[in-house]
């Protein structure tokens, strides 16, 4: 275990990885497994980051299950959100019912 | 562990004697009936409506007969149309000491709260200690969440995921259930369908929340969420679908209908048909309260922002997602999961934990709701079609 883990893997095979706290940009995020990756920019509490480089089209994966599809390249590292994921059901923040 | 066994072979670990109204008018009579007693085991329940509900009388049965209450005392103001004579004749066929007081045939409040104390008072003097040795196979589990916040779907729901494995693969029951907040989960929870007929129906349940959802008008994906890092309603979704753990899923239930055998459960709980009386589930807990109707002996409750709910008729164990909320709302809260995000400890740790805890409140231990005298019980009107054949495989 690791007091400075600052990211949870939800499962093997995830693609990303969730911040626990905010992560700055240049610095590693770690899980207490020993996974690591060194974040491109900063990814905020609760966010996440790529694990892997994806390719547009390719699933973010989290917790072994699909969440999303990639719409753009997302290097390893990156933050994985709206702006470059988009929903296989209702997309993102303009299209779900209200 | 020891438990109360009952009357056909079901397994309590509490022996409450609950003490229930019949409709709305009877609701303050009740309440002074069981106040007294709140300390010591009476627990109060009821059905504010005066028009006939076949799926409120159903539920109202599933309480008054549930493994974990000892004795049922009714009370009815008299022109309600609940069908007080069939409970009445349901929970004596149970095995369990019934009285029924009808406040205008007892003479009004005063008379009926007095003949109501005497007659508790005289269950709660008879009852005695569990003697029944129990394991985690004899328990049914239910899980529930309630004010998650951005990290519930990453500490406390996968945590108690964890804690539902190793339930399932000690011969224990567990269900979960907010078919509304599973949309984006379906393929993968009919992968895990124990039969294809079984898999057809958990994509018809989810196909119907959401249309019934789309009808309400309820938005169920939006800026919060976004701005706690959640990108997509599949990823929102499967935050609480990671309490249901990886077990392959057994059935298909509907409210006051019980699990056939061991293993895991998906609960349906959006009324069948067009959308009636408005709302599915007016709280976290009416839904509580139909997992308790189908056989729940405990709940765990999972929270970010920090619920205080507890249950009438099942003990309520709460598990946070933040250790700054667990440390803000110490008194209250029975787990922390924030240790996963503070990287002291691992998802499974905490699951093992949630294990524990769960032994300890079988044996008798009082969760922190129980203690603070929670007894949350809410019951409406809703409507359900009878279950089809291939929810519950054999």
């Amino acid at each position: 275990m690791s007091p400075t883990a600052n990211m949870v893997v939800m499962a093997s095979g995830d693609n990303v990885g969730i911040a626990t706290r905010d992560i700055a940009a240049g610095t590693p995020a770690r899980d207490v497994r020993g996974c690591e990756r060194t974040a491109i920019e900063p990814i905020p509490q609760g966010h996440k980051i790529a694990l892997a480089d994806l390719a547009p089209g390719e699933s973010v994966v989290r917790y072994g299950v699909p969440v999303g599809v990639a719409t753009a390249a997302v290097g390893a590292g990156r933050l994985v959100h709206v702006h470059n994921v988009a929903s296989r059901y209702l997309n993102n923040d303009e299209d779900h019912y209200e | 562990m020891y438990g109360y066994e009952r009357a056909g072979g079901r397994i309590g670990i509490r022996d409450y004697v609950v003490v229930a109204y019949l409709v709305e008018c009877a609701h303050h009579v009740a309440r002074r009936i069981a106040d007294p007693f709140a300390e010591r085991g009476a627990q109060l329940v009821g059905f504010p409506g005066c028009y006939p509900s076949e799926y409120a009388h159903r539920i109202l049965e599933a309480m008054c007969t549930h493994p974990n209450v000892g004795a049922v005392l009714l009370v009815s103001l008299g022109c309600e149309e609940f069908k007080r004579g069939a409970l009445r004749e349901a929970v004596r066929a149970s095995g369990r000491p019934v009285e029924t007081l009808v406040i205008q045939a007892c003479g009004g409040t005063a008379a009926t709260i007095e003949r109501g104390r005497e007659w508790v008072e005289s269950r709660l003097a008879e009852r005695r200690p569990p003697a029944r040795p129990i394991g985690l196979a004899d328990l049914v589990v239910g899980t529930k969440c309630g004010g998650s916040d951005g990290l519930s779907g990453v500490t406390i729901n996968p945590a108690v995921g964890h804690a539902f494995d190793l339930l399932v693969d000690a011969g224990a029951t567990a269900m979960f259930e907010e078919t509304c907040e599973l949309i984006g989960c379906e393929e993968h929870m009919a992968a895990r369908a124990v039969d294809p007929g079984l898999a057809a129906e958990v994509h018809g349940a989810v196909r119907k929340a959401r249309r019934y959802y789309q009808d309400l008008g309820h938005g169920s994906f939006g800026g919060g969420n976004i701005k706690y890092g959640l990108s997509t309603l599949e990823e929102k979704s499967l935050g609480a679908y990671a309490k249901s753990g990886t077990r392959p899923i057994s059935g298909l239930l509907k409210p006051g209908v019980r699990p056939t055998r061991p293993g895991l459960y998906l609960m349906d709980t959006v009324n069948d048909g067009e959308v009636r009386y408005g709302i599915p589930n007016v709280n976290d807990t009416q839904t509580v309260t139909e997992m308790v109707a189908s056989g729940c002996h405990l709940i765990l409750f999972t929270t970010g922002a920090g619920s205080v709910v507890g249950q009438a008729v099942a003990p309520v164990i709460k598990g946070v997602s933040s250790t700054r909320v667990f440390e803000r709302m110490a008194g209250d809260m029975d787990v922390n999961a924030g240790t996963i995000a503070d990287g002291v400890e691992t998802i499974e740790e905490v699951g093992e934990r949630i294990l524990a805890e769960i032994v300890e409140v079988a044996s008798g231990r009082p969760t922190r709701s129980e203690a603070l005298g929670h007894q949350e019980f809410v019951l409406g009107y809703k409507t359900y079609e009878p279950l089809g054949p291939a929810c519950l495989p054999t």
